[in-house]
């Protein structure tokens, strides 16, 4: 069985919205009715001509409705019945009303639930649409920031060593472990880097001098 | 110390236990960032739109406004208004595409405004701004009687909308509104007219018809705006030589004639002018000529315009009242090539010069417009046929010649034909090398130059560049480039009904020497029997069998599995009297286990057959027949697997290390069916090969929307449900369990499998209306797949799988890692709009491909826009990203090196310093 969490509603309530749903039955014969209301433009002053781009879609495009320039509009020939009204702005986000419409002509205008359907939170009916929020499309793209270069955990593992082995020995001043210190340095004497200048001169001179300049360094070092 | 350790302690507990319980959220949070979304910088880099209408069905030209624009209406419910200058769409509204948006109406008036009707009973009368699109007014009407509502012919007329109703036999009735407010001034006139029949036409305000009997017609017109009622009629024999067979048809003069005029058997040209029925002098070049008049710089000029297969385009221009040709309109190119040519408004500026400049619309058989200048000269030129896509196809491109040497340099087989000797191949080998150091040096050389040549066709390293086969409604076939958008290739096939045409790419263009090929197999437009067009995607060039007639109705199509020698994938069809045919025919002994399917929309008839070759002929045996949704069902919708659908990914680790394996049946079918007088829906999984049921789903009190997707071992449709009022997803998965039932690798059979897979299945809430549903594709489907969904208010959602998993667990079952819990509505954040602010207004269809990169999927969606973009549900993880900053890299990697060998030197400085010490 499918598995659609509907959470437990009062009767008092179905009753008052069953009403919709038997009239879109029957919608055949019944006058047609207008849905009225206005939509408000954004706060934002960059919005010329935004009449155009703003589309009412009712029941997701059954019906569609348009906008005039005060931003009033409305929606003809409607049968009575339940619609969601949503505003449709590539850039502005509305939210979207259910308007039902009973048999007798009556108008009444709810938020949108889903889940409970049968949740009414009432809204005034011609209806007055704000926009809500300006869509974010796009993600952010991150900045190079010093924090965030020095917090790297990249970062972190080559300055946290590097800072034990420059600060501790200073910081110890026991002489044995100085001591053993410097044996340890002398081991890894980084010998298993090239010299620069032992590089050039192999690269430039030849091989035969470069065992000449090798055994200078070894007498260096006696 | 003490104190505080007991103080901490309980408090850590709870901690530790408050970090549990938010596992899930981490979960959660982890996976919302994984739903890609692109960068503000990135607009336009992966995806382009185009915009288009539809064919249009009124046009008028606005030259009063400051913009200069086109004001059109077209089939597909649009009001738009293009740029004069390059045809682009400057505002478009989109109506109901049902038939309460037809166009009925568009007016444009000399005092700016643009008025149009639309739907039909009741009917919407709106008034618009044509600089900006902006709505001034509107009202509707109803009309009381529904029954000849369709009847109905509108027009302006000194700021009044007239309303003609005929009444065939009898009477005309006719009712005039004040355009603005809709108030009706006096009651509707009724002008009797007992001569009026069905093949009256309307050329305002005069009503027009043949009447009386054969041999007698009369020509007999009547001004139905006028107060007195005043017929004026003449024989219809004064209008054409004594010898000429009169059939009496009468049709309209096109493009917003400035006088009623009409065409008398497509022969002869008759105006009103003055109350009376004046014939002109000019006689039909053409019988499909499209003919107007218009007030122009050379008097009222009559204008006509036909095709000719060999001479190409032509339009002439008389004037009416002498009937001499005027030359310097009249155009004949040979070389334009506009089938069935109708104009749609015609537009003569005085300039500066001696010469006038005419404009001229002309709306094609083939549903492209065409802005034509006087001399020939085409300014710009619209395919609307774009707007009516049925079925698409993303086709690889061939690789470059360099990369095809190398390809048969290693390709086994071939090797061991070519050469005989080690020499040989080394021979060879260097040769390519030298080639490859050619190129190399000529891509050096040509870099600073023009870099994508149209020529360019060739596979590109991550294979995403290829060719989109569009398919469209009217019969025109385009090969478009999919990374620019841009039209290769087309062509128009007026004999090809497309309605339910599929379309096989049955070559690749890996298979180095021969092309790619693709076949369009749909209807003939006038016998209803199968029709074939073979043709090479990348050229759009006919290859094969070509165009291909067959003289019986097809019932099913299918591809081949094992191609011939020819790397071809034979067509396998399945015709009415179920029997079968194989293209080519010599591919006929090929045919082995081959399985096929029916599915009878309207009865809701499933029926299985086996395709055998018995030696001489292949014969189709049925096997099954099902009829899952009960009596009085019908299909909605049927989803398979792609036929390009690879799955490398065998099951889904679970949480404590085990395996889940999935169910993946490359038969599995998804059926979605409606029973309307119970209002039921059933979604049946079964195997098309065997017959057998997988899985099954009911839904009561709903409704079915035509959106069913299948991959791997996901199932996902829609329906709408009554009783909640609202949009529900339902998803399955089916697995085999935590064993496999065979080994890898093993040989699966449809027929050997007794055992019904693991079904999970969950049902989630659709905040929003959709339009079309698709699952991205990627090459080895190891990444995740997300499901694309396109909504009425315009976008395209990128929905993770993982959010409507069916395994989600719900409240109070155990929670498992890598699952989010059950939540009734989906979320369907802006981030997750693939096309962002670009709205795409009726979408219908999504298509996706796998490119070369297993982390990319190419997406396109059709509808009366076309949009493409790729996506990358895991991310791309097999790429650099685009801000990759290779600078950074270069200098910290330089530095670094800088660094080691400056502290060498100040070491061995200092080493030496303590020597000497």
């Amino acid at each position: 069985m499918l598995r659609i969490f509907i959470s437990t509603v009062t009767l008092l309530l179905f009753a008052n919205a069953s009403y919709a749903i038997n009239s879109l039955e029957d919608e055949v014969g019944v006058g047609r009715y207008v849905i009225e209301g206005r939509v408000f433009p954004p706060e934002e002053q960059d919005t010329n001509n935004w009449q155009v781009d703003t589309r009412i879609h009712v029941n997701g495009g059954e019906y569609i409705g348009f906008i005039k320039n005060d931003g009033s509009f409305s929606i003809h020939n409607v049968p009575s019945g339940s619609y969601v009204v949503e505003i449709v702005h590539p850039d502005y986000m509305y939210e979207p009303v259910r308007v039902e419409i009973n048999s007798k002509g009556k108008f009444r205008a709810r938020k949108v639930n889903y889940i409970q359907t049968s949740q009414v939170i009432q809204v005034p009916y011609p209806l007055k649409m704000k926009a809500f929020t300006k869509f974010r499309y796009f993600q952010v793209r991150e900045q190079w920031r010093l924090t965030d270069f020095l917090f790297n955990p990249m970062v972190i593992m080559m300055v946290l060593p590097l800072l034990l082995i420059m600060i501790l020995p200073k910081m110890m001043n026991d002489p044995e472990t100085k001591e053993d210190l410097k044996q340890i340095s002398n081991m890894a004497k980084m010998s298993e880097l090239p010299e620069m200048s032992e590089m050039i001169t192999t690269l430039f001179n030849g091989g035969a001098k470069a065992s000449t300049s090798k055994a200078k360094q070894v007498k260096k070092r006696q | 110390m003490g104190m505080l350790s007991i103080r901490l302690k309980p408090n850590f507990l709870g901690l530790l236990k408050f970090l549990n319980s938010m596992n899930w959220f981490i979960v959660f949070f982890s996976l919302i960032n994984l739903s890609m979304c692109i960068y503000e910088d990135q607009i336009g880099k992966f995806d382009w739109r185009q915009t288009y209408v539809g064919r249009i069905k009124f046009a008028h030209f606005d030259t009063v406004t400051t913009a200069k624009k086109i004001i059109v209406a077209t089939e597909e419910n649009v009001l738009a208004a293009l740029n004069l200058k390059t045809g682009q769409v400057m505002w478009r509204h989109v109506f109901e595409s049902a038939s309460s948006g037809n166009i009925q109406l568009l007016h444009l008036s000399e005092g700016d405004k643009v008025t149009t009707v639309t739907g039909s009973n009741p009917y919407l009368v709106r008034g618009w701004d044509p600089a900006t699109g902006v709505l001034q007014w509107e009202w509707p009407i109803s009309l009381v009687d529904n029954e000849r509502a369709h009847l109905s012919e509108w027009w302006v007329q000194n700021g009044m909308l007239v309303h003609l109703l005929p009444a065939f036999g009898s009477h005309l009735e006719v009712t005039m509104y004040n355009l603005m407010t809709g108030a009706n001034r006096g009651a509707t006139s009724k002008l009797p007219a007992g001569w009026i029949n069905d093949g009256c036409v309307l050329t305002p305000p005069y009503y027009t018809c043949i009447s009386g009997n054969m041999g007698e017609y009369m020509l007999l017109s009547l001004d139905v705006t006028s107060n007195a009622v005043q017929i004026i009629s003449k024989p219809l024999s004064s209008y054409f030589q004594a010898n000429e067979v009169i059939e009496g048809n009468l049709r309209p003069l096109d493009g917003n004639s400035a006088v009623p005029g009409f065409i008398i058997d497509d022969k002869s040209v008759v105006v009103i002018k003055n109350n009376e029925l004046q014939a002109l002098g000019v006689r039909l070049a053409d019988q499909m000529a499209t003919v107007t008049v218009i007030d122009g710089a050379y008097g009222q000029t009559l204008m006509q315009s036909w095709s000719d297969e060999n001479k190409g385009f032509s339009l002439t221009a008389h004037n009416a009242a002498t009937g001499k040709e005027i030359p310097e309109i009249s155009i004949t190119n040979p070389t334009l090539h506009i089938p069935d040519p109708e104009i749609l408004d015609v537009v003569c500026m005085n300039t500066a010069r001696e010469l006038p400049a005419c404009r001229i619309l002309i709306n094609a058989g083939d549903d492209a417009i065409h802005l034509v200048q006087q001399e020939g000269r085409v300014l710009w030129t619209r395919e609307e046929a774009l707007a009516n896509i049925v079925a698409a196809e993303f086709v690889d491109l061939p690789v470059s010649d360099t990369d095809a040497a190398l390809e048969s340099e290693f390709d086994q087989k071939e090797a061991a034909k070519v050469y005989s000797s080690v020499w040989a191949a080394f021979v060879r080998r260097l040769h390519t090398q030298y080639q490859q150091l050619q190129t190399l040096m000529q891509n050096l050389q040509s870099e600073g130059a023009v870099q994508e040549t149209p020529t360019s066709l060739v596979r590109d390293y991550f294979n995403l560049h290829k060719i989109i086969v569009l398919l469209t409604d009217v019969g025109k076939i385009y090969g478009m480039d999919n990374l620019s958008g841009e039209i290769l290739w087309q062509r128009y096939e007026p004999s090809l009904n497309t309605q339910s045409a599929v379309m096989f790419t049955r070559r690749s263009a890996r298979h180095q020497p021969y092309d790619a090929y693709l076949t369009i197999l749909g209807k003939h437009e006038e016998t209803g029997n199968g029709y074939i067009i073979s043709l090479n995607p990348i050229r759009g060039t006919l290859v094969g069998e070509g165009r291909l007639r067959l003289d019986v109705r097809l019932l099913q199509c299918a591809l081949l599995h094992t191609p011939d020698a020819e790397r071809l994938h034979a067509l396998v069809l399945l015709d009415e009297d179920e029997a079968v045919q194989v293209l080519p025919v010599s591919a006929t002994p090929l045919v082995r286990d081959l399985y096929m399917y029916v599915a009878e929309k309207e009865t809701g008839q499933l029926r299985g057959y086996a395709l055998k070759y018995d030696g001489r002929q292949v014969v189709a045996q049925r096997t099954w027949s099902l009829a899952p949704g009960g009596p009085g069902a019908h299909i909605v919708a049927l989803a398979g697997k792609s036929r390009s659908a690879r799955v490398h990914s065998a099951g889904r680790p679970l949480a404590d290390r085990s395996v889940l394996y999935k169910y993946s049946n490359p038969n599995l079918l998804l059926v979605l069916l409606e029973r309307p007088q119970d209002m039921t829906v059933t979604a049946v999984a079964l195997d098309a090969a065997s017959g057998a049921v997988a899985a099954a789903a009911a839904h009561r009190r709903a409704r079915a929307l035509p959106l069913a997707v299948h991959a791997d071992n996901a199932l996902a449709y829609l329906y709408r449900s009554d009783k909640h009022r609202r949009v529900e997803i339902a998803t399955m998965e089916l697995y085999e369990g935590k064993e496999r039932w065979e080994a890898a690798g093993a040989r699966v059979s449809a027929f050997g499998r007794a055992r019904a897979p693991r079904v999970e299945r969950q049902a989630y809430i659709l905040p929003a209306a959709p339009r079309a549903l698709a699952f991205t594709a990627t090459e080895r489907a190891l990444t995740d797949t997300h499901l694309l969904l396109a909504l009425t208010s315009g976008t395209i959602m990128e929905l993770p799988w993982a959010y409507v998993e069916p395994r989600r667990p719900l409240a109070g079952e155990p929670r498992e890692e890598g699952l989010i819990p059950y939540a009734p509505e989906l979320p369907l954040p802006a981030e997750a709009a693939v096309n962002y602010n670009q709205t795409l207004p009726r979408v219908q269809n999504i298509y996706t491909a796998p490119s070369g990169l297993e982390s990319t999927s190419l997406v396109l969606a059709t509808g009366l826009d076309l949009f493409y973009t790729r996506v990358a549900p895991s991310k791309t993880f097999d790429l650099l990203k685009d801000d990759f900053d290779y600078h950074l890299i270069t200098i910290v990697l330089a530095a670094l090196v800088v660094a080691t060998y400056s502290t060498k030197f100040f070491a061995s400085r200092k080493m030496l310093k303590m020597a000497w010490k």
